[in-house]
């Protein structure tokens, strides 16, 4: 019997690995991305209408009284909210920028290079990165921004990469056969079309910096962690419980808001 | 700081043990559950938004908010540590092991059952070795993540270096307090690398030649 | 492997019949209590050994009757019986793991060598490695694979082509009697598929199994089936006969329809290339000097040489003119399409594949792929007119009577 002629394999059944959360690509909106969207914003209005009821009804000791202040609490929630949009605006000042500049035919061959250094660094737990940088540079929010910053990094470098790797070529060759200068191109085709991805890695960026917010408090730079160390230092599970279901819902909160700016960065053509 | 590390040689070897051993039981009873909840979603399909609904929630839960959630529930030590790091760790091996089982085709599963294969062996000849490749894919990540979690989750008096993260807070301005967060920041990372080394030469033995990359 | 037509009706000798009459007997499924049924009321015989094409337009219930064999489908009411035993009285699993499954595409498992593979059901039947070994070593050699070269490769090594004989190799594994196929060679390119076939009917001329065939295809139904049964919607039967007489007299419009209406040129489905008169060429082996070749060529007013390798299987066709060297050269591209048939392919097939021919002809092969002839365009089309006439011949006979 004959061999057959070489005919391509068909495709196999394998599943392609997902590059997980960070290299997302675009897509459409799949109806799971939909309940996230409708689906968040409710079940941070339950969580925290319940704890509101709570708050105000429940007969709390002086030390839990102070420590669940409404105004204190205003306050800290405040300052988690600005550390993290702080950090998240440092990161995509900083991550984009690079991501574009080793996407650029002089840089490419550095991306891989880079990219792996900042992968290692991932590998470093949040808390660690954080206390050691307040020994080396001191206390306070701005040092608090920087660690999260660099926390928040990776994710954004890496999708900026991928997204701009991943607009097709052809495209960006009819382009420039319009005329447009490199410039052009880059801002009206290849950012656009990249921006899904780039927008997925900025979410994860806030998922990741609005939650090692919550270590601030370590090194005296607020937020709403104070909470949590008080509860355990006072022995108050009231606290603890409020301290955790804050910090949950303003996760949720910002999860949902990278979400919506998600669904409106992804041009109109593609969602 | 060598002079430290040799001080406390034991004491970081035993640490550095705890961390791995907690981690590494944690990704294991991990898998299982989350494996045995994709199988679930994956044959009834009604249940998969709301798998994906609680990992996508449950990895935006910060780990300190989630271990102050837990503690009046379970106390501080070491029971804790272990349900925030199992927690973390099902997150992301379950998203994957619903990718991987769902990428088996249902030609594939129709002739296993057409050759007389009863559902457990399918399950554990076709369909776990096909969707391995990803459902590694999530080991990797959810291992990464539980070193970082296992750091925090010390904070409760858990096991393990993250102890030694908030000595050195602790004693700060102290000599000693860099050496501390220093050594065991380092030493997580090491072991974190060397545990996804060993996941990856894992993966080399068992993912199949027919489908590997 | 013998050279005669395949047996249209069950006087096969019963000695070297394996397979197992397979009988429906008022087999409905439904899947709704109101509306109609899928398959309403089937009852049919499938005489041992033979090969049985189940078509119809889709929907209308063959994939559903086909797995109600090895209960895929359990039928709503009714029996199904294999070699007289009611396959209800057995365990599902066991069942299938007697009857063989061969779907489109091969469906291989990726994640296992074509070894692995194939030792499936054996390995669920306990058979002993040695004995496994030895099966698939065997079956390789059947559908034409050489197992030292295959054994170990993965599916996504292979062709499309050599999948879908994996999956062959891999229903025929443990010996069953019956074997069951869904559109198998709905994936592969027409000449894959047209080699396949062929493959297929001279294993079954050794093997002489029970082989029920689901297609949508009425050239493959007429080709490969002993027997066709043509169904239409809810299965009801429309036509449940041989591939002759399915053509000369269709029982109704829907089968003369669905048959289509070049019923003249459906008869070259039926005619085997083996009946052509063959043309004798010239051959020429790898490493034979040239011009000796050239010599017999000249003789023979040819202008091309058919190159056989060591064991007389075709390996190339060349021009004349294009041996120049000392000796005649093997191919330079193993893998280029030659185009040959088995004897067994059917006039469509041939004409199918001298339109791609440079030759105006096609290399006939025989038994083990050996080299029996070439079969010319005039050739073909003498046996064309030949028949042609003789059907008009009969019909006139039977219209004056």
């Amino acid at each position: 019997m004959s061999s057959d002629t070489a005919t391509p394999a068909p495709p196999t059944d394998t599943p392609t690995a997902p590059q997980g959360e960070r290299s997302r690509s675009s897509r459409r909106v799949s109806r799971d991305d939909l309940g996230l969207l409708l689906g968040l914003p409710a079940l941070c209005a339950v969580l925290l209408g319940g704890w509101a009821v709570w708050r105000a009804t429940a007969e709390l000791d002086d030390i839990e009284a102070r420590s669940l202040a409404w105004g204190l609490l205003v306050q800290l929630f405040g300052e988690h909210l600005l550390l993290t949009a702080l950090s998240a605006a440092a990161v995509v000042l900083t991550a984009i920028p690079l991501g574009i500049a080793l996407t650029r035919p002089a840089a490419r061959r550095a991306a891989p290079a880079v990219v792996t250094v900042a992968n290692f660094g991932q590998a470093a737990p949040a808390i660690g990165i954080l206390i050691l940088l307040a020994m080396w540079l001191g206390f306070g929010v701005p040092v608090a921004v920087l660690a999260l910053s660099l926390y928040a990094f990776l994710p954004v470098l890496q999708n900026t990469i991928v997204g701009l790797q991943g607009v097709d070529q052809t495209l960006v060759e009819a382009a420039r056969g319009m005329g447009m200068s490199r410039w052009s191109v880059l801002g009206r085709i290849e950012l656009p079309l990249a921006l899904p991805v780039i927008m997925a890695g900025v979410r994860t960026a806030l998922v990741l910096a609005v939650g090692t917010a919550a270590f601030a408090t370590f090194i005296n730079a607020g937020g709403l962690g104070s909470v949590i160390t008080t509860g355990l230092y006072l022995f108050r599970n009231s606290v603890l419980i409020s301290g955790g279901l804050l910090i949950a819902v303003l996760a949720l909160l910002v999860d949902w808001a990278g979400r919506v700016l998600e669904l409106v960065a992804t041009p109109k053509g593609m969602r | 700081m060598l002079e430290f590390v040799l001080d406390r040689a034991p004491d970081l070897a035993y640490r550095s043990f705890q961390h791995v051993s907690l981690v590494v039981q944690c990704v294991l009873l991990a898998t299982v559950i989350a494996v045995a909840v994709a199988l679930l979603v994956t044959t009834v399909p009604r249940l998969k938004p709301v798998a994906n609904f609680v990992s996508s929630v449950g990895l935006t839960v910060p780990s300190l908010a989630l271990l102050g959630l837990m503690l009046p529930v379970v106390g501080i030590g070491t029971l804790p540590s272990v349900a925030v790091v199992t927690f973390y760790a099902a997150l992301p091996i379950l998203r994957n092991a619903v990718v991987g089982l769902e990428g088996v085709s249902g030609n594939l599963l129709e002739s296993a059952r057409g050759m007389g294969m009863n559902p457990l062996l399918t399950f554990l000849r076709v369909q776990l070795p096909l969707a391995w490749p990803v459902i590694l894919a999530g080991l990797r990540v959810s291992t990464q993540m539980s070193m970082g979690v296992a750091a925090i989750a010390a904070y409760a008096l858990g096991p393990g270096l993250g102890g030694w993260i908030f000595t050195g807070l602790a004693q700060i301005g102290g000599q000693n307090a860099v050496n501390y967060a220093l050594t065991a920041t380092i030493a997580i990372v090491v072991l974190a690398l060397l545990l996804d080394l060993l996941l990856r030469v894992l993966g080399r033995f068992t993912i199949s030649r027919g489908i590997s990359a | 492997m013998t050279t005669t037509e395949p047996t249209p009706t069950t006087d096969a000798g019963p000695e070297s019949v394996s397979g197992a009459e397979i009988v429906f007997d008022q087999v409905t499924k439904s899947y709704s209590a109101q509306g109609k049924p899928a398959v309403d009321s089937l009852s049919l015989t499938i005489p041992a050994g033979q090969i049985v094409m189940f078509v119809g337009p889709s929907g209308c219930g063959k994939t559903t009757s086909l797995k109600m064999i090895n209960r895929l489908i359990d039928p709503t009411s009714g029996t199904i019986t294999i070699g007289g035993k009611d396959v209800r009285s057995q365990d599902p699993d066991d069942l299938r793991r007697q009857v063989g499954y061969v779907i489109q595409g091969g469906s291989l498992f990726p994640h296992m060598t074509v070894a692995q593979n194939i030792a499936l059901v054996p390995g669920l039947l306990r058979w002993d490695k040695k004995r496994i070994t030895d099966r698939v070593e065997e079956l390789l050699d059947l559908v034409g694979l050489d197992p030292v070269r295959y054994r170990d490769r993965f599916p996504r090594e292979l062709s499309g082509g050599q999948q879908q004989r994996v999956g062959v190799a891999r229903g025929l594994a443990a010996d069953p009697p019956v074997i069951l196929m869904d559109e198998p060679f709905g994936a592969v390119d027409p000449i894959t598929r047209q080699r396949l076939q062929d493959e297929l009917m001279s294993i079954q001329s050794e093997l002489k199994k029970t082989i029920v065939c689901v297609t949508h295809d009425i050239d493959e139904a007429i080709k490969l089936g002993d027997r066709i049964l043509i169904l239409q919607e809810h299965a009801q039967i429309a036509q449940y006969d041989t591939p002759e007489a399915i053509l000369s007299a269709p029982a109704n419009e829907f089968v003369e329809d669905f048959v289509g209406s070049g019923s003249a040129l459906k008869s070259l489905s039926l005619t085997r290339v083996e009946e052509v008169e063959l043309t004798e060429w010239t051959t020429a082996t790898v490493g034979e000097p040239v011009g000796p070749v050239l010599e017999r060529a000249r003789a023979a007013r040819q202008k091309s040489v058919v190159v056989l390798d060591q064991r007389r299987r075709p390996v190339d066709w060349v021009n004349i003119r294009a041996l120049t060297g000392e000796t005649v050269p093997a191919p330079v591209d193993e893998a280029r399409d030659l185009h040959q048939i088995d004897h067994r392919a059917t006039l469509n097939d041939a004409l199918d594949t001298m339109l791609v021919s440079a030759y105006a002809g096609v290399i006939v092969t025989g038994r083990r792929d050996q080299y029996v002839g070439v079969a010319t365009f005039e050739a073909v089309t003498a046996l064309i007119t030949a028949r042609n006439e003789a059907a008009r011949q009969a019909q006139e006979d039977a219209d004056e009577q």
